[in-house]
């Protein structure tokens, strides 16, 4: 396990000589997201006219208050905190699907997915479908998503259910067809939500981490986000701690797992 | 920024979505696209059956003048309603890769617009049927029209989208609207009523100068009503502008708030 992490961080290394230091996959300054909510949602044209008649007042939210950080070409990074600390925020910032607040400054280098479980996919259309949308979607032409078509299929394990809708398969096989998309159109970013660990059997899941201990994910940048520690000790370089949206810590496993795990003792 | 890096697959994508979403409102079994072209089909008797023993008109092909109207409605209907549901429906795609939202709106425009050319066979084979000539010289200036017309149908779409994810009951608005729509054009009478009796409809109604104008090429081989046309014009141009503008600056709150 070790000497995997080790071969990644050498090329790593190699990548930083070749492109310089500042070469970042992603750059974050000073994010910050408030949401506010009231306890009647003002969401339509008949609740926007009551709004001030009654005592519905709206509350802000912060839920990121200031992340700085930035993710190395070919780095993974993680991110741990406990629930309702910003994590999935903050990815789905990065992802660009929620505006931060204004003052923060978000740098994107590079094709980006964000791997969620059992999302990401039109239950109406079947796989061959979603791979060409989504390889599409990502800024792949039809002659490169078709070139790559074979892998995806081989990868997923899903040559049964090619033409088969989506909304038929189980989450496991979402999950694995979302993971051999991620993997083979050539993003170069993957944000992953709890994604990785809790997709398709055993036997699949030692073919998912096997990828992160070759080179697929040269120069490509993954950032992390589980509660499961022991992946998290396993393939993250850095990790990025969060509490009630605040950084608390950033640096290796070793330095911040501790840390991590003390907030559950300090409240 | 990934949003900078040139793109060459745009007009693919634009086309699979629109492909898609094409598909998934017609193809989800063996007859769909039959009920493509039943739907309005089964509308236009219905109208027909009435305008033509009920209330009499005067109109020169009614069958036609009535099938060309509804189709151009139709294309109009379905093309708005498109916007304010597409970011929901694909708020998938949005939640997980960055892309371009416009291309959402041009892919949902062009279904519909496929549905009307699909509805176009129709109406050939109905005017053949006839024995009425369908194409004029005028027809030259038909995909001109249907340029500023989809633009049209796409700058509201563009207005409803941004709307619908603030205003979720914005659906229940726009049929009222559409109700009307359908009843201040001139597409179950004729025009001269509206010109005669609430001119100024002509020009509150963008719809209506459109339809007006493509019968006139297709239909009667006349040039179109230049007054009406240049009106049409500066009318899609605010309307795309301000659709343009609004969806631009607004619509990056789509998937967190729908």
């Amino acid at each position: 396990m070790m000497a995997t992490k080790k071969i990644i961080n050498s090329s790593t290394e190699a990548a930083k000589n070749e492109q310089q230091a500042e070469d970042f996959a992603i750059v974050l300054k000073n994010i910050k997201k408030t949401f506010y909510i009231r306890e009647k949602p003002v969401d339509s044209i008949r609740t926007s006219i009551f709004k001030f008649s009654n005592n519905n007042k709206k509350r802000a939210i912060p839920a990121l208050k200031g992340v700085s950080f930035n993710v190395k070409r070919g780095e993974i990074f993680g991110i741990v905190g406990r629930n309702g600390s910003g994590k999935s925020t903050l990815l789905k910032i990065i992802a660009r699907a929620f505006p931060s607040d204004k003052g923060g400054q978000i740098e994107v280098n590079g094709k980006l997915i964000r791997l969620a479980l059992g999302m990401g996919f039109d239950g109406n259309l079947t796989a061959r479908e979603n791979i060409y949308l989504n390889g599409s979607i990502l800024g792949l032409s039809f002659k490169e998503i078709g070139a790559k078509f074979d892998e995806i299929l081989d990868f997923s394990e899903l040559h049964d259910f090619i033409d088969t809708k989506i909304k038929f398969y189980s989450s496991g096989m979402v999950s694995r067809l979302a993971f051999a998309i991620a993997i083979h159109v050539q993003a170069d970013i993957f944000l992953m939500d709890e994604f990785f660990g809790g997709v398709g059997d055993v036997s699949f899941q030692q073919k998912s981490q096997k990828v992160f201990e070759n080179t697929f994910l040269e120069n490509r940048s993954i950032v992390l986000v589980s509660h499961d520690m022991g992946i998290m000790r396993k393939f993250c370089h850095r990790i990025l701690v969060l509490d009630r949206g605040r950084q608390v810590a950033l640096g290796t496993p070793d330095e911040v797992i501790p840390v991590y795990e003390s907030l559950f003792y300090n409240g | 920024m990934s949003r900078f890096i040139p793109e060459n697959n745009r007009y693919e994508r634009i086309w699979i979505l629109a492909k898609y979403d094409f598909k998934s409102r017609y193809y989800y079994n063996y007859l769909g696209v039959i009920w493509a072209l039943i739907k309005p089909f089964f509308e236009f008797l219905v109208y027909y059956v009435v305008f033509t023993y009920f209330f009499p008109g005067a109109i020169e092909n009614f069958a036609l003048y009535l099938f060309l109207g509804l189709i151009l409605w139709y294309f109009f209907l379905e093309g708005t309603n498109k916007g304010i549901n597409i970011l929901q429906q694909k708020r998938y795609l949005l939640e997980n890769i960055p892309f371009n939202r416009g291309d959402l709106l041009i892919s949902t425009t062009f279904s519909a617009f496929m549905a009307f050319m699909f509805n176009m066979v129709v109406y050939l084979l109905l005017s053949l049927s006839l024995g009425v000539i369908p194409f004029h010289s005028s027809i030259v200036y038909f995909p001109f029209l249907m340029t500023i017309y989809f633009l049209l149908v796409m700058g509201f779409g563009m207005i409803l989208a941004t709307i619908s994810i603030h205003f979720k009951d914005i659906q229940h608005l726009w049929d009222m609207f559409m109700l009307a729509g359908l009843w201040l054009t001139p597409i179950l009478y004729d025009k001269q009523m509206i010109i005669d009796n609430l001119p100024a409809l002509i020009y509150i109604n963008p719809v209506s100068g459109l339809i007006i104008n493509v019968r006139e090429v297709l239909l009667y081989g006349n040039d179109p009503d230049f007054q009406l046309l240049g009106f049409n014009i500066i009318y899609t141009i605010v309307i795309f502008a301000i659709g343009f503008f609004v969806f631009k600056s607004y619509s990056h709150k789509a998937a967190e708030k729908l």
